[in-house]
């Protein structure tokens, strides 16, 4: 009997490709290594720095820091100051009318998304993802153009006759506002987008069928199972808009007091880093703090996907 | 005028149909989905749409829903015009192929869905939700979430959800395809039995042949946007009236001859009968043919394969001109299965039921 040819077993792997499978094989953080130690170095460790310049006092001499003493005055100065107050409330106010006016102009989008056709879906993503192609600077400097003195609003409305001396918007609140919602509005609608493309198209059909009105399916249907989206949205607006550093500048013509434009005052201008590194601290806490309320409040509403494991 | 104590529901058969559906078109720009459809569904009865993939199918039973409206013709319930009736006017009840479940609602609020919509009293929907869960044998699941179910329950929750509405026509859009297969048989049986109980009329949509047989009071086979034949089950399993039905049900044999005198000779010797003339098409079933060991009848052929089908024996016999027939024959215990590569002779069991298309 002839000799069976078994196919060959493949060839035990070098060493270079044994090492790659192994660290493709999820066990341990190792693919993971790179990006830690690129944060560590550029993020983790300068954060450290920054954390010790505010919980210290300090001497300076020729460029370099030659005594350092723990020291909590520059924590409690900052939370006895009602600037600081002030400005966080401001940036906090900020935040929240940019979270909740990109939701009700950004739902409203999702939603044709969801119920619209082919070429509606494929123009709002387009036309969702086009304006994040440019830099946000060049889109803020765009806004001065339309809202300056004789911006866009202004010519318009005195053309119309409805004013006869331009409105003041630029270097106001408004101004900075409306720019932080049209800046942050695609980051609101791509998740919106994402989580209603989701679920069963066959699910507004029911609902229909089952007698809803198109409200009432809005009401019943559509909105609970787009929670999550709402959620990652908002945590994703307010946490850029409550940091936002960019619109505030240039819209807000230096006038403009939010945290991220106080602690660039305090570091850039008056050099005082420890102040700037407290406000960094109560920024990034305060955040933190908001962030988990979202995420709370999110799972409130979406308990019903926890079932889903029996 | 006055309304009597409704009666048996076999006294409804001379009633106006329930469902009428008239030369109904449907386009998708400028091709063409749907062609002059017509049928008419009686009082309880249980008729299924069946045919391949793109035949047009589920497109009937969207316009029927209101999903989609058609292009021409009519479609009426309880002899009013469905023309522009939105969806959520409509008294039809679909059961969705995925089934379409709430997935953040409990059983009870899937189910309870139409009369909230409806603003019903709560007490009074609860309790109609509870007798429709009862119905479906799901008492006890209220609280759960869709996926929390297995797929056979899904199902009845779908139906449960469209029962406490009260359709006066329920839509079925292959509600089997998401079960495994041997759950399948027992939910199709079930499911017929449920329906009958009630006694909803209903249209089901199905591609599976075996479905649309258990399921069925009678079957539409739908063919490129048309209606093919109506019949029941029996009837388009034993008359199909076009070659294409008879090759879409069950298994078939065909081969050519010629019609004369309203007369068509079979190879074994028998004949047939056709109003047809000249070149034809003959159609048998494996279970009409009889094979013969050894046999010495003018149509010899040689088998060359057979396989068991449960009680059936199938065996695919190459006659001449390299043409395959299948002949199905009752598994006994008392007469072997023919060996493959055994010599036979094919005989025709009952000439009457070869069916005769055109050629």
């Amino acid at each position: 009997m002839a000799k069976a040819s078994f196919p060959k077993l493949a060839a035990r792997p070098g060493v270079g490709e044994r090492l790659i499978d192994a660290l493709l094989s999820g066990r341990g953080i190792w693919p993971a290594v790179p990006a830690i130690v690129v944060l560590t170095v550029v993020a983790v460790i300068p954060f450290i720095v920054l954390l010790s310049l505010g919980f210290s006092d300090f001497v300076v001499s020729r460029g370099e820091i030659v005594s350092q003493t723990f020291s909590l005055d520059h924590l409690s100065n900052a939370l006895s100051d009602s600037l600081y107050w002030t400005t966080f409330q401001r940036s906090l106010t900020l935040a929240l009318s940019t979270t909740a006016l990109c939701l009700i102009f950004g739902y409203p989008v999702a939603y044709l998304f969801l119920v619209g056709g082919r070429w509606t879906k494929r123009l709002i993503l387009v036309l969702t993802i086009a304006p994040l192609l440019t830099s946000g600077i060049v889109r803020t400097y765009a806004w001065l153009v339309i809202l300056g003195g004789r911006g866009v609003v202004n010519s318009t409305l005195a053309g119309m006759g409805l004013i006869d001396q331009p409105m003041r918007i630029m270097n106001t609140h408004w101004a900075v506002l409306i720019g932080m919602v049209q800046i942050h509005l695609p980051v609101m609608i791509l998740p919106l987008i994402a989580v209603m493309s989701r679920h069963d198209g066959r699910l507004v059909e029911a609902s229909e069928n089952l007698g809803a009105t198109r409200l009432g399916t809005l009401r019943t249907v559509i909105l609970p199972l787009s929670v999550p989206g709402i959620g990652t949205g908002a945590a994703l607006v307010f946490t850029l808009s409550y940091t936002t550093f960019v619109v505030p500048q240039i819209l807000g013509g230096g006038n403009y007091l939010n945290a991220a434009t106080m602690i660039y005052e305090q570091v850039v201008y008056s050099l005082e880093w420890s102040k700037g590194s407290v406000s960094s601290l109560i920024l990034m806490l305060t955040c933190l703090v908001m962030l988990v309320a979202i995420a709370l409040v999110t799972n409130h509403f979406t308990r019903w996907t926890r079932g889903s494991d029996a | 005028m006055m309304k009597g104590p409704s009666g048996p529901a076999t006294t409804v058969a001379s009633a106006a149909p329930v469902l009428r559906i008239g030369a109904v078109s449907k386009f998708f720009g400028t091709f063409k989905v749907l062609e002059d459809c017509t049928l008419d569904v009686a009082e309880g009865e249980i008729v299924t749409l069946l045919g391949p993939s793109g035949c047009g199918k589920t497109t009937l039973l969207r316009c029927i829903a209101g999903f989609w409206e058609a292009n021409g013709g009519t479609i009426e319930i309880d002899g009013q015009h469905m023309f522009r009736v939105p969806v959520n006017r409509r008294p039809v009840g679909v059961v969705f192929q995925s089934y379409a479940l709430f997935p953040h609602l409990t059983v009870a609020r899937n189910v309870g869905y139409a009369l909230r919509m409806r603003g019903l009293p709560r007490a009074e929907a609860k309790a109609r939700v509870a007798e429709a869960l009862d119905t479906v044998s799901l008492t006890g699941f209220e609280d759960r979430y869709p996926a929390q179910l297995s797929g056979g329950q899904q199902q009845r929750v779908a139906i449960a959800r469209i029962l406490v509405m009260e359709p006066r026509v329920l839509l079925l859009d292959e509600p089997f395809n998401a079960l495994d297969a041997k759950l399948r048989g027992t939910m199709q049986v079930e499911l017929r039995l449920l329906i009958k109980r009630l006694g909803l009329t209903s249209i089901f949509v199905t591609h599976d042949q075996e479905e649309a047989l258990t399921m069925s009071d009678r079957i539409a086979v739908m063919r490129a946007g048309c209606i093919e034949q109506v019949a029941a089950p029996d009837e388009i399993f034993d008359r199909p009236a076009t070659a294409y039905v008879a090759d879409f049900i069950g298994t078939s044999n065909f081969w050519s001859a010629r019609a004369e005198g309203g007369l068509v000779r079979l190879p074994d010797g028998q004949t047939a009968s056709t109003v047809l003339k000249g070149e034809v098409r003959v159609m048998v079933r494996p279970h009409n043919l009889r094979l013969d060991a050894a046999g010495q009848g003018p149509w010899q052929g040689r088998v060359a394969f057979h396989r068991s089908v449960g009680p059936l024996v199938e065996y695919h016999v190459e006659i001449e001109g390299g043409m395959t027939l299948r002949v199905a024959t009752m598994r006994q215990s008392a007469n072997r299965p023919i060996r493959d590569d055994a010599s036979v002779s094919i005989a025709v069991v009952d000439p009457a039921l070869c069916a005769v298309y055109p050629g």
